[in-house]
């Protein structure tokens, strides 16, 4: 017989056998099987995550089957997590549009999986970094709500971090 | 597979449908009542729909306007049949809108999907910073420079409430202040003194500074001051009516701005008859002394001599103070102790047998350098004093390093020599070819804590990260001493020096005659000639950033947050100002 599976049932109820080691990476579920079954697990053990999508689920497991190895260290000081960049396999798996990767820090938000989330949020901080306001709105389609004088006052509120 | 299958199912129905509207009718019916059953909008809507988002709102709008004008053009069986099309999918359960999709896509050729390939990606945008949960929209903030932080405040109402918080710029603050950024390379300076003032003025009655060094002579203890910026938001919130930490972190930046491009104000102190030697300043008050046998206390607001402390019989040649008290040396061989409130002299001591050409003071330590060769060490307490014997000529420097309870000491013998304090032994001496010591008379030492990489002669250095067999020793002997030590000597060089090893690990050039003096605080180094030059330069990198040129040489220089000084040998004090 084969080890037993964690069995993750997405919101749109897509079954997803998973080996415990992966699913562990979410701290979420880790904490589930300790709390549920402190020896271990003997058989199947499902658990929902209500607030995940299959396609997203998948691809939360996708990044949990690549990393299930990988050492994460924990308690980084903030300087190291700043300017350590996204490794490189992670750039490319997240790599997708806007809605996925808006799904995926979600996720990973739930699921309590920080390296995932740490990536997430770093990779929207790149499509940030250094665009104008208008650049900004144009990326993520955001409407300018502030009137033309609250807009000019706003910008010579920010003036001093101009040509540095 | 079964992908075919699935197709077939989905179009077999469509001829019936167009006889007599039976398929349309049961399909809405049964869909629009199991998906009606209401959950919390982000569960039941996607970020497109949620109508609890509304930035997408406007660009739909004119998209749908666009398409009321297409559909009208048609005629009304067509209308009616693309209609229901719309109706059947907008009714459908997410899997089957799926399946419904899969069917199109697969009879779609290039030029459609091209077409919708462009349409998708204008459509999936999502605002990500007013979408997600604040802690993490704060959170990816957290990530970017001042520069990207600005420009997302400009963005819309909620971008601006994000980017402007003061978690974000608190955070900012941290990585900035006191320190330079690893990121970005910049850092902000502590504004130490400002706080300290305004600390002072909200209440008076508190315990006395307890700075024991002096605060406008700062010597790079990086690590307490770090902690006491942690520390900020909780005195300010008791005292002062809180600033919000981005006002905080652009009146920093502004300065550090002006540094890197030199932009100064300059102010002159006139009076004194003969060279500057020594001087000194904080926030109210320039203290200088001169061959003319004087000490001048400016207030550096009014630009005005508002005392002049006389005593000495000879020149002066250093002195040091703090809020209470003066501590001044000449040529006399006497040190003596004023009252620079009152212009009244406490005490004199006696003891060398030549000139005192050095002075530092830390609590109730006194320590002196002189042209007799020796450094005394005075305890005011217990009024015993203690020679230090070593140096064989003019002893030009002396510094206390309270954390580690020792002192370094500069002189003429192109030596530095590092003392404990605690059993007044030499621990250690910076010289020699084989160490690439200074050739010249050392003139100043200013021993400095620095955490992060300094570049030495070859480039990048991490400091902390060579754990020779020497350190280990050394540290067991020493503890919390000084990571390095800068001096200048009349070799016309600076140097840094690591402390552990001895070693010199950097040399900067660019003077062309002797650096008779030099002052630093965690990312500058200033040096005054007898070039007639000054210059400022970057701690980490050594690389010289402004070069000053006066009418005399320079003899001292003091620095600050937003200020250098440069007493000149013509009697001259200029002070520049870059706030």
């Amino acid at each position: 017989m084969s080890s037993p599976k964690v069995i993750l049932t997405s919101s749109d109820g897509e079954k997803f056998p998973t080996d415990p080691k992966v699913a562990e990476k979410s701290i979420l579920i880790k904490n589930m099987i300790v709390d549920l079954s402190p020896d271990g697990l003997e058989e199947d053990f499902e658990i929902p995550v209500p607030n995940v999508r299959a396609t997203v689920l998948q691809k939360v497991l996708d990044w949990c089957e690549h990393h299930k190895n990988t050492i994460f260290p924990e308690d980084e000081d903030e300087d190291t997590k700043k300017t350590t960049p996204v490794d490189e396999w992670d750039r490319n798996f997240l790599k997708v549009d806007q809605e996925m990767l808006y799904e995926i820090i979600s996720a990973a938000n739930y699921l309590n999986i920080k390296p995932l989330l740490d990536a997430g949020c770093k990779t929207v901080a790149e499509m940030i970094r250094n665009k104008s306001p208008e650049e900004l709105r144009k990326i993520f389609n955001i409407v300018n709500d502030f009137t033309p004088e609250e807009e000019a006052a706003i910008r010579r509120e920010n003036e001093w971090a101009e040509d540095r | 597979m079964n992908f075919n299958d699935d197709i077939d199912a989905f179009r077999t129905p469509e001829p019936e449908e167009k006889k007599d509207g039976s398929v349309l009718t049961p399909f809405l019916t049964q869909h629009i009542s199991e998906s009606a059953l209401p959950t919390d909008n982000y569960h039941k809507y996607c970020y497109r729909h949620n109508p609890e988002i509304t930035r997408n709102k406007t660009v739909d709008d004119d998209k749908m306007k666009g398409l009321q004008e297409n559909i009208d053009k048609l005629t009304s069986s067509d209308q009616q049949a693309i209609t229901h099309v719309w109706s059947i999918f907008s009714a459908a359960p997410s899997n089957q809108r799926k399946l419904i999709l899969q069917g199109i896509l697969s009879q779609c050729c290039f030029p459609t999907l091209s077409y919708i390939s462009s349409e998708v990606s204008s459509l999936i945008k999502i605002d990500f910073i007013s979408a997600l949960p604040m802690e993490i929209s704060l959170k990816i903030l957290c990530y970017l420079d001042c520069v990207s932080l600005c420009n997302a405040a400009q963005v819309s109402k909620s971008w601006k409430k994000l980017a402007d918080d003061d978690r974000v710029w608190h955070h900012m603050c941290e990585q900035h202040i006191d320190r330079k950024c690893p990121k970005c390379g910049w850092g902000l300076p502590l504004m130490h003194m400002k706080r300290a003032r305004e600390e002072y003025e909200a209440n008076v009655s508190d315990e006395p500074p307890q700075n024991s060094i002096p605060p406008s002579q700062v010597t790079g203890e990086c690590e307490p001051k770090v902690q006491e910026i942690k520390a900020e938001p909780e005195p300010k919130r008791r005292r002062l009516s809180r600033r919000p930490w981005k006002s905080v972190y652009s009146e920093r930046y502004k300065l550090e701005k002006n540094w890197r491009k030199g932009i100064y104000k300059m102010k002159e102190f006139i009076g004194h008859t003969d060279g500057i030697t020594c001087l000194q300043f904080n926030n109210k008050y320039l203290i200088t002394g001169s061959y003319d046998t004087c000490i001048k206390i400016w207030d550096i607001a009014t630009q005005t001599c508002v005392r002049t402390l006389t005593g000495h019989t000879k020149g002066i040649k250093s002195l040091v103070f703090d809020n209470q008290k003066l501590i001044s040396c000449g040529l006399d061989s006497t040190i003596r102790v004023w009252n620079y409130h009152t212009g009244e002299c406490i005490s004199t001591y006696r003891g060398h047998e030549d000139a005192v050409v050095s002075v530092d003071f830390s609590d109730k330590t006194i320590i002196s350098g002189s042209a007799d060769s020796t450094v005394k060490v005075w305890h005011v307490d217990s009024r015993t004093c203690y020679t230090l014997r070593g140096h064989t000529g003019w002893v030009n420097s002396v510094k206390i390093h309270q954390p580690s309870q020792t002192a370094f000491s500069a002189s003429d013998d192109t030596t530095i020599k590092m003392w404990d304090l605690n059993t007044h032994k030499c621990i250690k001496t910076f010289g020699g070819v084989e160490n690439n010591g200074h050739v010249g008379q050392v003139q100043c030492v200013i021993p400095f804590n620095y955490k992060d990489k300094l570049y030495d002669d070859r480039g990048f250095q991490d400091s902390s990260g060579s754990e020779s067999e020497d350190y280990e020793e050394f540290n067991e002997e020493i503890k919390n001493g000084p990571s390095h030590i800068l001096t200048s000597s009349l070799d016309n060089t600076i140097k840094v020096w690591d402390v552990k090893t001895g070693k010199c690990i950097r040399t900067q050039f660019g003077h062309i005659e002797g650096v008779w003096s030099i002052s630093a605080d965690n990312f500058r180094i200033i040096s005054g000639a007898h070039d007639r030059l000054i210059k400022v330069w970057d701690l980490q990198d050594g690389k010289c950033l402004h070069t000053v040129g006066n009418n005399s040489s320079v003899s001292c220089v003091g620095l600050s947050d937003s200020k250098f000084a440069a007493g000149l040998e013509n009697g001259v004090v200029k002070l520049f100002c870059f706030d």
